[in-house]
Order: structure tokens, then sequence, then C-alpha cells
């Protein structure tokens, strides 16, 4: 057998008393996509930092292509041919695709003086030539900044590729894409993998480790607990060896009578000044029910509820939540009258990573007792103490690891803050939950437990607006969906009619036709 | 290899590096380190110009001279620690320093108030026009997107060449030659401790407002929606912490906090606001690179501003005893604000990688 391009022997990391990986083997062979699955805080994201250079492994060594060697930094690792692809986008959004790419390795134009100057035809022409091997879709024109989160993905993979690496990491690349253009990564995946390159890729997914990896490795707490060839397992045996037991999905069954409007949105229309986002957009939602909304992202959900719960401005139309005409009030006066929002991007908007998990669960509810007071002699004050007791609470209750709530938020694993997002914005107990993406990166355990938590939200007469790329997860949470496309609300189906088909088709425009 | 560095850390060990402290002790021993290294380089023996500094600033009799030192630039750090608690640089101390100073002047030269009132009205005026003054950088930064930054920095010489026309030509002491206000009478001037010749109440004074201002960052609501945006502003308006409002509550605090730095100054000996005297000293930018050390951190502030006393005190100690220029002093200053700068670059870089992904 051929050596493999890289092996991780005995791999061993601890933070404080957190033991984060533990004796770990991971062999990679070339020309294949190794998969890494595991519960969240299981040490993917830890094992893959090691990989590429970012932390530097207790116990344990690295064999590349046989030899052994020792990364001080991600530039030992780049040299070695490795490349990696963070789940935050590492770009510059004023720089163009072709600069961004090429940032760090430059092309030079020749004679002296401008030597250090870019060559940006011959950027512009290496990008092409990239994309064109790959079939990865960019215009290296474009301002990194205007594009979906699928494009820019496909320009940090550019990025790798430039650099000329051989090995690629993927660390949960899909949380944030729909569908298509998860299909398209792992398009480019088998090619590049076909091409020798080798693939590692980290993900909750079991579909999309039975479609796309030849190999997989399970972690739990820090400990491979399976590592088999994809063509030899089952999804259900995955599951065992992620979670230990079965998991059974959660299925929104039966529905109790709505009630009356938490939300009533009319002919809602916002822009940015040049383009309309959002255009003409009504919608109610009722205590007691989940309405859904799909699409390809891009298409103006972030921007409707965004505007709904405040942080970006209407312009044209009414928003009442409640009952209560808000379309002008700030984003305080409309939490205090029953909002509360799971925002898509956890780590820009849902958490501050320096102040601690207690202080990041008790944004919101600072104000309130017990840990504030909005009346009486304490108003204004804070108590610590209540703080912190809240905070064990709803670590408990959502099971949410972490080794204190004193510790940084970003010391928690990926799944693990988006588990603590869900806790304090459940916490709020408000007439409306905007929940969008809400369970991104989290596995599949925590998926079941937070959709069952919705139907609970829901089933206590609670309104529920939910934003998802997972046609999977509305089919399964919500009663009534809505699609999205250019802005504007296209198509509107009751769960009983909805299929992923016609969703499918709705979200693409494909039916606009023949209903026109 | 990989196992050379694996005696995973005991906990304590940890927890002890992780401290808020460590950063600016860390810093400042570097300072002495580096210092040490330039004074042996330059022939100067290290140990006797550290004696000076610390004789200087500490021996008995200066004892007293550098706790007013201290109240000062204690003040000053506090202008500059609570906007950074939100994230934003009010580079405006000086403006805001003269324009209490001269207020206070005014009331404590023009006000017919009896005694006991006063020395308070005189105080509370400089801290009211000052906070005034400084609030103006909150509009500009919401409504037109002036940073905070810029407009302080291009507000505070209007406000000291303001001061310095009317001490020219508005409240001049004739029979003196100098721009100078006449003599404060006796009822405006801030009682003193004890037999100190120096230190007076305005100490106490400045180390209530610290108090005041550790309360509000750790204990209200307030208090942590300020460090919540300097967390992540974005976060902070998801959760409905409004920004505008905050922005301007600290930036009035600060400014007020400079007014009764200013006030206390006029209302001390020699009981005149002098033109230049408030600003010549420094006083503003020992308080932004001391604040910074601390990271705004209030209870950090009193060791932080410790040490940038003794390095502004001690220097002309240091140059008495040591025969050591007292520049060097400066220099020492200097070195602290850029190994903390290094840090800086160092957090950001950490940040860029160390905890890279999900
Ligand atoms: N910088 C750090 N400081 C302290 N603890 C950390 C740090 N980084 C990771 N951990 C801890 O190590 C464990 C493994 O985290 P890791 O991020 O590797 O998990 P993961 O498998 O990627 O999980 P997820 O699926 O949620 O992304 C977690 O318990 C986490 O809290
Ligand atoms: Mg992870």
């Amino acid at each position: 057998m051929t050596t493999p391009a890289v092996e991780l022997v005995g791999i061993g990391k601890r933070f404080g008393a957190v033991v984060a990986n533990d004796g770990v083997d991971l062999t990679l062979r070339r020309g294949s996509v190794h998969a890494v699955m595991g519960e969240n805080g299981a040490g993917k994201s830890t094992l893959m930092s090691i990989l590429y250079g970012l932390y530097r492994p207790d116990t344990g060594h690295i064999l590349r292509d046989g030899r052994r060697v020792e990364f001080a930094s991600p530039l030992d690792a780049i040299a070695e041919r490795l490349g990696m692809v963070h789940q935050h986008f590492k770009l510059f959004d004023s720089m163009t695709v072709a600069e961004n790419v090429v940032l760090g390795q430059e092309p030079r134009r020749s004679g002296r003086l401008r030597r250090s100057l870019l060559d940006r035809a011959a950027a512009s022409a290496r990008v092409t030539e990239l994309a064109g091997r790959y079939g990865l879709a960019v215009d290296p024109g474009a301002r990194v900044g205007t594009l979906p989160a699928g494009a820019r993905q496909r320009v940090e993979i550019l990025k790798a590729l430039h650099r000329e690496a051989e090995v690629l990491i993927l660390d949960e690349p899909t949380a944030v894409l729909t569908p298509g253009e998860v299909r398209s990564l792992f398009a480019v995946i088998r090619r590049a993998a076909d091409d020798g390159a080798t693939v590692v890729l980290v993900t909750h997914k079991i579909h999309e480790v039975l479609d796309v990896s030849d190999e997989v490795t399970v972690l739990r707490d820090g400990v491979v607990t399976a590592h088999v060839r994809t063509a030899d397992t089952t999804a259900a045996a995955l599951v065992t060896a992620m979670t230990g037991r079965d998991v059974v999905p959660a299925q929104n069954t039966g529905r109790g009578e709505p009630g009356e409007p938490v939300l009533e949105v009319e002919h809602l229309a916002v822009s940015d000044g040049e383009r309309t986002l959002v255009g003409d957009v009504s919608l109610t939602v009722r205590r007691g029910e989940i309405v859904g909304i799909a699409g390809v992202s891009g298409n103006g959900q972030h921007d409707l509820v965004a505007t709904l719960l405040g942080t970006h401005r209407a312009a044209a139309g009414s928003i009442r939540i409640a009952g209560v005409d808000v379309t002008d009030a700030s984003v305080r006066e409309r939490r205090a009258l029953g909002v509360a929002a799971i925002p898509e991007d956890r780590r820009g908007e849902g958490t501050a990573i320096t102040m601690s998990v207690a202080e990041n669960l008790a944004l919101g509810h600072h104000r309130t007792p017990p840990i504030g007071a909005s009346s009486g002699r304490r108003r204004g004050l804070l108590s610590g103490r209540a703080m912190r007791a809240r905070a064990q609470e709803l670590i408990a209750d959502f099971d949410i690891r972490t080794a204190s709530e004193q510790l940084p938020v970003g010391s928690l694993s990926g799944g693990n803050a988006q588990k603590l997002v869900v806790a304090r914005e459940l916490a709020h107990e408000a007439p409306l939950l905007i929940a969008e993406q809400p369970t991104q990166g989290v596995d599949i355990g925590a998926i079941e437990a937070i959709h069952r938590r919705l139907i609970g939200y829901r089933d206590d007469g609670h309104g529920v607006l939910l934003v998802s790329h997972e046609i999977s997860e509305l089919l399964a949470l919500a009663d009534r969906i809505l699609v999205m496309l250019g802005g504007r609300v296209v198509a509107e189906f009751a769960r009983s009619d909805a299929t992923p088909e016609n969703i499918g088709a709705a979200m693409s425009g494909a039916d606009q036709a023949v209903r026109a | 290899m990989s196992t050379v560095d694996a005696a995973p850390k005991p906990p304590l060990f940890r927890a002890a590096v992780r401290h808020p402290a460590v950063v600016p002790v860390g810093a400042v021993l570097v300072a002495v380190l580096i210092g040490a290294v330039i004074m042996v380089a330059s022939g100067i023996d290290p140990v006797r110009a550290y004696t000076g500094v610390v004789e200087g600033a500490l021996a008995t009799d200066n004892l007293d001279y550098t706790l007013s030192v201290f109240g000062l630039i204690l003040g000053m750090a506090i202008v500059f620690a609570i906007p950074l608690r939100m994230g934003e640089y009010n580079l405006g101390g000086n403006g805001q320093l003269v324009l209490g100073g001269i207020t206070a002047a005014a009331v404590g030269l023009y006000a017919p108030l009896p005694c006991a009132l006063l020395v308070v009205a005189a105080v509370l005026a400089g801290a009211v026009a000052a906070g005034l003054f400084a609030a103006i950088s909150a509009p500009l930064s919401e409504r037109l997107g002036i940073p905070v930054i810029i407009s302080t920095l291009l507000l505070s010489p209007i406000a000291v060449a303001f001061g310095s026309y009317l001490v020219r030509f508005r409240m001049t002491d004739t029979g003196s030659g100098v721009s100078q206000t006449p003599r404060l009478p006796d009822a405006a001037h801030l009682g003193t401790l004890g037999d100190l010749r120096y230190a007076n109440v305005g100490l106490v004074l400045v180390l209530l407002v610290l108090v005041v201002f550790w309360l509000v960052d750790s204990r209200t609501a307030v208090g942590f929606e300020l460090r919540t945006l300097g967390a992540n502003r974005r976060f902070g308006a998801y959760g409905g912490v409004h920004i505008g409002r905050l922005n301007l509550g600290a930036m009035a605090a600060a400014g007020a906090v400079a007014g009764v730095v200013g006030a206390v100054m006029v209302l001390s000996p020699p009981y005149r606001f002098i033109d230049g005297a408030l600003t010549a000293p420094g006083y503003t930018f020992a308080g932004v690179a001391a604040a910074l050390l601390a990271g705004g951190r209030p209870l950090l502030l009193p060791l932080t501003v410790a040490v940038f006393t003794i390095l502004q005190v001690g220097g002309a100690g240091m140059e008495r005893d040591a025969d050591v220029p007292r520049q060097l002093s400066e220099v020492l200053q200097a070195v602290v604000i850029i190994v903390l700068a290094l840090r800086t670059v160092v957090e950001a870089r950490r940040a860029r990688t160390g905890r890279a992904t999900t």
C-alpha cells in the first residue's frame, strides 16, 4: 500500500481541564475524501486546527508522506501543501475575488520598479484558469463583500488551490450553504480527489458523508470511536458511534388552532439605498403556529427578519407585533413587546466571543428580574450572582458543554455556541420567535432537541417564524411554508401540500412560468 | 518535538496567566528591562537611575506631591477609560480639561455665592461645561458618522484656544504681565488634607469618581451594555442596546470627569487659571497610556496610573540623584506604550489563528 498523504498519530490536546483530543489517529489517503464526524465538542475542530498548525498538540505527531513534520504555524502547513477552508471566512470584503485569491502569493509585474506591483491581469487569468479546471463558478472581478456565502466559500477553496494545496481541510463547509450550493461544492471535492488531492471534511450531516466520502472517522469526547469505509457503513451505525444511542427525528405532529396574530407585516419593502432587498412582502404569524420561510440564500430572507427585529429599517410598509405598530420602534421596544431572535450570523451578531458564557446568556435579560430590575429600588442594577445562577440553569437545560459559565464564549465549540444562542432567546418566552438557521453547526442529537423545543414552544401558544436553508427542517417543523425569491414571497404551501419538489421548484423560480 | 511541551499546565497557573493584571504588569517589566538596556548602552548605571526614579517619586518628602499628580493622572485616565469600555477613543481630554478649568475659574471669580457653596458650584460648573462639550461627539458620530476619535481630537484645540482667549483678553489679571486670571478668593480654594501641601480634597474627589466608575461598570445594566458594545457592537445592537444614548452618556460622563480634574487644578495652588498650565504637564496623555495599559478596567487603573506617575515625577529625582537626563523617563514611558502596542498586534494575530474554526 502506498504511504498515506498525512497521518496523525496519537494526537492529544487539552485546554485546562478539558481533554479535547485524546490519542487520536487519523490516516488520510491520497485521492480520497475522509469525513470526520462527532457530536458538538467532540474535538473535530481542535484536531483540524492541529493538522493545520494553528494549535500545537500536547502529545503525538504528524507524518506527511511518511516524513515527520512539525507545524509551528499555518505557514509551515501551507509549505507542506496543506490548505484549510474555515467556517468563518477569512476574506477581505472590499477586495476583488482575484485579489483575495492571490493574496500572500501574488504574481508580480516585471521590471525593477514595477516589481512591487500586483499583476492584476495575471491574477485574474490565474483565477479563471483554476476556476475552470475545478468547475468553480466565480467572477474574478467581483468584490467579495457582495457575494453570497456559497461564492465566498469557493473563493476560499480557490485560495487554497492557488497555493497548490494537495490536502484540503474543510471544517463544516456546508453549515451555511443551501442544498444547491452543497451539491456544487461536492462536485468540486470529488473532482479534486480524482485529481489526486486529499480532502478532510468535517460535517454533522450523515447524508453528506454517505454521498461524498470514501472513509469516515467518528470522534466522541476526544477519542476515535469508529473508523470505517463509507461503503461498509450505514446511517444508523454512524449515529450510534457518535452518540452511543439512537436518535428519533422530531416531527411536527398535529397542530393546535392558531390564535390571534403576533406578527402582521404589510407591504414591507427594504432597500440598501441602491437595490431593493425586500419588495412588498405581506405575511402573518399567529400564536400556535410555525411559519417557515424557504429560499436560496440572498433572496431577502435575512433582510426581512433583520427589519422585523429592527436592526434594519423599513423603506415602506408596516410591521405590527402583538397588535402594536412597531415600524419605527427601536430593537429594545420591539423586544419588550415580545420578539426574540436567533440570528443567522452567530459570531458577528449572536455572541461576543470575548465575553463570558454567563454574560452572553444575560444580554436582553439584564434589565428584568432576576438578573436586573425594571422598577423599584434595584432598577438599573445587575446581580452577578443571579446572572451566574441563570447561566448554570440554561447550561444544564440545553446541554451546553463548557467547563464553566465564566469562560469566554470563544472557547466553546461551534455547536455549543449555537446552543447558547438558542437557549438565551427561547428563555425570553417571547410571543414571537424569529429563528434563522436555528440548528446550524449543531450535531444530530442537538438538532432533534432544538426541533422538539421549537415545536413545544409553538404548542405553548407562541408564534415562530423559521428561516432555513434545509427544506427537510422546514418540512419537519413548519405549519405553513412561504418561499422567497428576489426579495418577494412567491409561493405559499400548507404543510400538507408541501413537498421537497414543489418547494425546490418555487425557490428556483421554475414554477413561475406555470403559475403566471 | 510534540512531546517536549506536553506537560499539562496546572489550572492555578492557567488562571493566574489569564488574570487581567498580567498584561500591564508584564508590559511594565519588559519596559523596565528595555530601559535598563538603553541605559547600559549609553553608559548609565541602571540601578542608580531606577533608584533615583523611585526615590524621586516615593521619598517621604516627595510623596505629597506625587500623590497629587497621581490623582490628576488617575482622573484623566478615567476620562479616557469610560468611552474605551464601549470601544470609543476620547482623545479630547485636553480641551475638556481646559474648559472645565476655565469655567471653574469664572465661577470662583464672579459668582456671588457664600463660602461653602462656591467651591462646590465651581467644580460642578466645570463638570457640566466640559461634559456638555464632550457630549457633542456622540451625535456627530451617530448622525453624521464622524468617528469619536476624530471629532474629539479636532474639537479639543478649539476649547483650548477658547480658554486661552478668555484668560488673555477677558479674565486677565491686569497687574501681572503673565496670561493668568486673578487669584481666586479664599472661598473658592479646595480644602486641604491635614498638613499636606499638594494633595488635597481633589484627590479624594477623583478616588470617589473611580469608585463610582467601578460600581457602574461592574454592577449596573448600563455598565454591562457598555462592555457589550466594546466587545461586539453588532451583538449589542441586536440585543436592544441603545448605542446612541450610551455613547452620549459615556462621552458626557468622560467630559464631566475631565471638567472636575480641570476644576481641581484651578482650585488648588496657585489658585489661578494660567494659560497652558493645565495641559503642559501632559497628564492627559499619561492618562490615555495608563487607561490603555489597563484595558479600561477600573480596578487596574490605580496600578497603571501609579506606574506613569512614578515615571513622570521620578524623572526629576533621577536627574538630580543619578545625573540621568529626565528625558530618559519619557523614553521609558514611550517604551511602555510600544510594548503595549506590540501586545495588541500579538493579540490580533492570536485572535486570527487561535480559535479559527468551530
Ligand atoms: N481555546 C479553547 N479554550 C478552552 N477550551 C477549548 C478551546 N477550544 C476548544 N475547547 C474545548 O475543547 C472541546 C472540543 O472543541 P472543538 O471545537 O474541537 O469541538 P468540535 O468537535 O469542533 O465541536 P462542534 O461540532 O460543536 O464544532 C470543547 O469542549 C471545547 O469547549
Ligand atoms: Mg467545530
